[in-house]
C-alpha cells in the first residue's frame, strides 16, 4: 500500500465519524426540559463544596439538558476574575458563587441580577421558610436578593478531645479561657501548639481578626455606619489577637486557610476556630491524623459579650450580563431545593436549610449538626461589614494587622494606618 | 530608482509598523491619558473625572509607594549583582567541553523553563517553617528561623531575592558562556608569552573583554527585576506587612484589586520612567564601549 493511501484511510474514517456525529439530533427544548441545550458557565470558589458541584452537575445536566461548565478558582483569583468580567460586561460567567461579604458591592454596582422576581414567581416550590433566617444574609442587601443562599458556614471552635481531657481542661467557653488553655497546651519543644490561626497578609488575617472583633463585642463601623477601625476597643482586641499568636505554630503569621487546616489535621494543634465546612474532613483518614479525636463547640465570646456566632459562606448569583438568566435560575432552584440539599451536604456541601440540619440520617452521620444548628440560630452574618467598601477594609486590615503580628507596627499604629489606608482608597 | 525602492520597502513595512503602533504605542498613550483622570472601573457609571497631576502627587506623597520604591531598588540591586557574579563564576567553571559539563549545563537551564508562578509556589512550600523540607533541615542545624524565611520582616526580601537568583542565574551563565566562547584567542597567547598568570589573564583580559556582555545582562536583568510580580504573588503577597511590596505589586493591587485605573496608570508611568532612565544609561554605556 502506498504512503498516501495509508494516510488517506484514517483521514477518511475520521471525516466519516465527524459527519456521523454531526448528524446526531441536537438536544432540543421540550416541555419537560425547556432549557435543554443551553450552556451555562459557573465560577466557583475552590472550597470543600466544590466537590458537591462536581458530583451534582452531571445529574442536573441529565435532568434538564442544561450543560454546566464549572470553573474552580481560589478566593483572590475568583474575586479579581469576576470583577473583571462584570466591569467589562463580557458575561463570561452566567453563575457565580458569591462570598457573603461581596453582597453590598455586587448590589450597589448591580453586578448580579436581583432574584426577587424569580423568587416571587416560584415561591410555591422554593420552600423558603425552611432556609435558616441567617442564611439570607448570604445574598440580601437592602431588602433585595442579589445572590441565593448556597452554603452556610458557622465559625466554631474545633478542639482535640484527647488533648484537652489529658490536660483536664474543659472546652473553653470564653475568650479568656481560650487564651489560658492555648497557653497551657502549648509545648513548643515538642512541636505542639495550643491554637492555629490565620496570619497571612491579605484576606486571611483580615478575616480572622474580624472574627475576634466580633467575639469581643467590637465593631468596624461606628454608630452612624462609618468605617472606624482604629477605636481603642479594636486596638485592645488586636492586642489580644496578637497574644494568641504566641501559642500558635511559628509559621502561623503566614497561614492561609489551607495551611491552618493542614496544621490542625496534622495533629500538632490543640484548638482551632474555623469554618464548620471543614469539620467532616477531620474524619477522613486520607487527609487527617486526628480521626475520632476532635470535636466542635460554639466559638467562645469574651466575658460579658452576648453570645453571637460568626456566620459566613457563599450565595450563588446570576451575572447581570448573562444571556441565560432563566436557565441559570433553574440551576439555583435545583441545587438549593430540599431534596438536592441532602445530597449536596452528603458530598461535602454546607447546609442552609433547617430540614437538612435536622435530618435524622444526616445528624447520625454528622453529629455536630446539632451544634451547627445552634450556631446558625444565633448567627451573625454582619460581623464582617457587608458594605460596598468591604474589599477596601479587608485589604487595609490584611496588610496592617499582618504588619502588627510580625512586629513591624504596634497595635495602635497598625489600626491607625489601616484607617488611613481605607480613607485614601474610598471612592 | 533608489527612492522607488525605498517607497516599496516602506509600503511592505507599513502593516508591521501599524501593528507596533496599535499594540505598543497606543496602550502607552492610553495609560498616559488616563493617569490624569480619576477613573475607577468599579464605579457603575465608569465616569472619568479630570484630576490633572493629582494621581502623581498622591503617589509621591504615599508612604506605601516610598516603601515599594525602596524595596524595588533593593530587589533589583541584590538580584542583578548576585546573578551576574554567580553567572560569571558558573560560566567560567563550565567553559569546557565534555559530556558531563554539557549535561550539567542543560540541567542548570531547567529553572528558567519553569513559570515564575510555579517556582514561587515550590519555594513557598520549601520555605514553610512548619512543614517545609528546607526549614526542617535548617532547624536541625540549629538555626532559629522564627516565623520562617517568608514570615520574618528582615528575612522575607532576601528570601524572595534568592528565588529570583535561583531561577535567573542560569540565564546570566548562558550569556556569559556565549561571551567567553566569542573572545579572541590572540590576546591570551600574547599574555602567556609575556608571562601573565591565569589570574592576571582573567583580571586584565577576560573581564574587560566581557564588558559588552556585562552591560547587556545588566540591561536585561534590571528591566526584568523591576517587573517582578509572579514570584511575590505566589509567595508573600507583598508581606509580611509591606516588607516585600515592590512597585509592580503595588500597581497590581491598585489596578486589579481596587480597579483604580487612573492611579495605577500613574504608578505604572513612574515605573516606566525609572526603568527607562536606567535603560538609557546602560545603552549609552554600551554605545561608548562599542565606539
Amino acid at each position: 500500500m502506498s504512503e498516501k493511501r495509508t494516510l488517506l484511510i484514517p483521514l477518511a474514517l475520521m471525516l466519516a465519524l465527524t459527519l456521523l456525529a454531526a448528524c446526531q439530533p441536537p438536544t432540543t427544548p421540550s416541555p419537560k426540559k425547556p432549557f435543554a441545550g443551553t450552556a451555562l458557565t459557573l465560577a466557583s470558589m475552590s472550597d470543600q463544596y466544590v466537590a458537591a458541584f462536581r458530583y451534582l452537575i452531571p445529574q442536573f445536566q441529565k435532568e434538564t439538558g442544561i450543560e454546566v461548565t464549572l470553573d474552580e478558582m481560589g478566593y483572590v483569583d475568583l474575586y479579581a476574575k469576576l470583577t473583571a468580567d462584570f466591569v467589562a460586561h463580557t458575561g463570561q460567567y452566567d453563575l457565580m458563587t458569591v462570598d457573603i461579604v461581596w453582597t453590598g458591592e455586587y448590589a450597589q454596582n448591580r453586578y448580579t441580577l436581583p432574584l426577587d422576581t424569580f423568587m416571587a414567581r416560584d415561591s410555591a416550590i422554593l420552600a423558603q421558610d425552611d432556609i435558616m433566617p441567617v442564611a439570607w444574609s448570604l445574598g440580601e442587601w437592602q431588602g433585595q436578593h442579589w445572590a441565593y443562599p448556597l452554603a452556610g458556614y458557622a465559625n466554631v471552635l474545633n478542639y482535640r478531645k484527647d488533648v484537652l481531657a489529658q490536660a483536664n481542661i474543659a472546652p473553653p467557653a470564653t475568650q479568656q479561657a481560650l487564651l489560658a488553655a492555648a497557653q497551657q497546651l502549648t509545648h513548643a519543644q515538642n512541636d505542639f501548639y495550643g491554637i492555629a490561626l490565620l496570619g497571612a497578609k491579605g484576606p486571611a488575617v483580615a478575616q480572622d481578626y474580624m472574627v475576634w472583633v466580633q467575639q469581643h463585642g467590637g465593631s468596624l463601623l461606628d454608630e452612624q455606619g462609618n468605617i472606624a477601625v482604629n477605636t481603642p476597643e479594636n486596638v485592645e482586641i488586636l492586642q489580644f489577637f496578637g497574644q494568641l499568636f504566641a501559642y500558635a505554630p511559628p509559621g502561623a503569621t503566614d497561614y492561609w486557610w489551607d495551611q491552618r487546616e493542614t496544621a490542625y489535621r496534622s495533629g500538632r494543634i490543640a484548638m482551632m476556630e474555623g469554618w464548620s465546612i471543614a469539620r467532616a474532613g477531620y474524619e477522613d483518614p486520607k487527609i487527617s491524623n486526628i480521626v475520632g479525636k476532635t470535636a466542635i463547640t460554639l466559638a467562645p465570646v469574651a466575658q460579658g459579650v452576648p453570645p453571637r456566632y460568626g456566620f459566613g459562606g457563599w450565595g450563588i448569583g446570576i451575572n447581570a450580563d448573562s444571556a441565560n438568566a432563566e436557565a441559570a435560575w433553574e440551576f439555583i432552584k435545583w441545587i438549593t431545593s430540599p431534596e438536592i440539599q441532602k445530597q449536596w451536604v452528603q458530598h461535602q456541601g454546607a447546609p442552609i436549610r433547617r430540614s437538612t440540619l435536622t435530618d435524622a440520617q444526616l445528624v447520625a452521620t454528622y453529629p455536630w449538626f446539632t451544634t451547627l444548628l445552634q450556631a446558625f440560630e444565633q448567627g451573625d452574618g454582619n460581623y464582617r461589614p457587608r458594605i460596598p467598601e468591604y474589599s477596601i477594609i479587608q485589604d487595609a486590615l490584611g496588610t496592617q494587622v499582618n504588619a502588627f503580628l510580625v512586629g513591624q507596627l504596634s497595635a495602635q499604629q497598625a489600626l491607625d494606618r489601616a484607617q488611613m489606608q481605607i480613607q485614601a482608597n474610598l471612592p | 530608482m533608489k527612492r522607488t525602492r525605498e517607497k516599496h520597502y516602506l509600503l511592505l513595512l507599513t502593516p508591521l509598523l501599524l501593528l507596533v503602533l496599535l499594540l505598543a504605542i497606543y496602550p502607552l498613550l492610553f495609560a498616559l491619558g488616563i493617569s490624569f483622570f480619576n477613573y475607577r472601573l468599579t464605579d457603575p457609571t465608569q465616569t472619568r473625572h479630570f484630576v490633572g497631576l493629582a494621581n502623581y502627587l498622591r503617589a509621591f506623597h504615599s508612604p506605601l509607594v516610598h516603601t515599594a520604591v525602596i524595596n524595588t531598588l533593593l530587589f533589583v540591586a541584590g538580584t542583578v549583582s548576585l546573578e551576574l557574579l554567580l553567572g560569571l563564576g558558573m560560566a567560567l567553571l563550565l567553559n569546557h567541553e565534555n559530556k558531563l559539563i554539557q549535561l550539567i549545563r542543560s540541567w542548570l537551564v531547567l529553572p528558567m523553563a519553569l513559570p515564575a508562578l510555579v517556582v514561587g509556589l515550590i519555594w513557598k512550600a520549601l520555605y514553610n517553617v512548619d512543614f517545609g523540607p528546607l526549614t526542617y533541615y535548617l532547624k536541625h542545624l540549629g538555626l532559629n528561623l522564627g516565623r520562617g524565611p517568608l514570615g520574618e520582616s528582615h528575612l522575607a526580601l532576601p528570601a524572595v531575592m534568592l528565588i529570583d537568583v535561583w531561577q535567573w542565574t542560569p540565564l546570566a551563565m548562558l550569556i556569559f558562556l556565549a561571551g567567553l566562547k566569542s573572545l579572541p584567542q590572540e590576546p591570551y597567547d600574547a599574555a602567556r608569552v609575556d608571562g601573565a598568570n591565569s589570574w592576571q589573564q582573567f583580571w586584565h583580559l577576560t573581564l574587560p573583554l566581557l564588558k559588552p556582555t556585562w552591560l547587556i545582562l545588566l540591561l536585561l536583568r534590571t528591566m526584568q527585576g523591576f517587573k517582578v510580580f509572579d514570584t511575590l504573588y505566589a509567595t508573600t503577597g507583598g508581606g509580611p506587612g509591606t516588607a516585600t511590596t515592590v512597585l509592580n505589586y503595588h500597581i497590581y493591587t491598585q489596578g486589579m484589586v481596587f480597579f483604580r485605573m487612573g492611579y495605577a496608570a500613574a504608578l505604572a508611568n513612574i515605573l516606566l520612567v525609572l526603568v527607562g532612565m536606567l535603560a538609557i544609561f546602560y545603552i549609552i554605556l554600551l554605545e561608548r564601549q562599542r565606539q
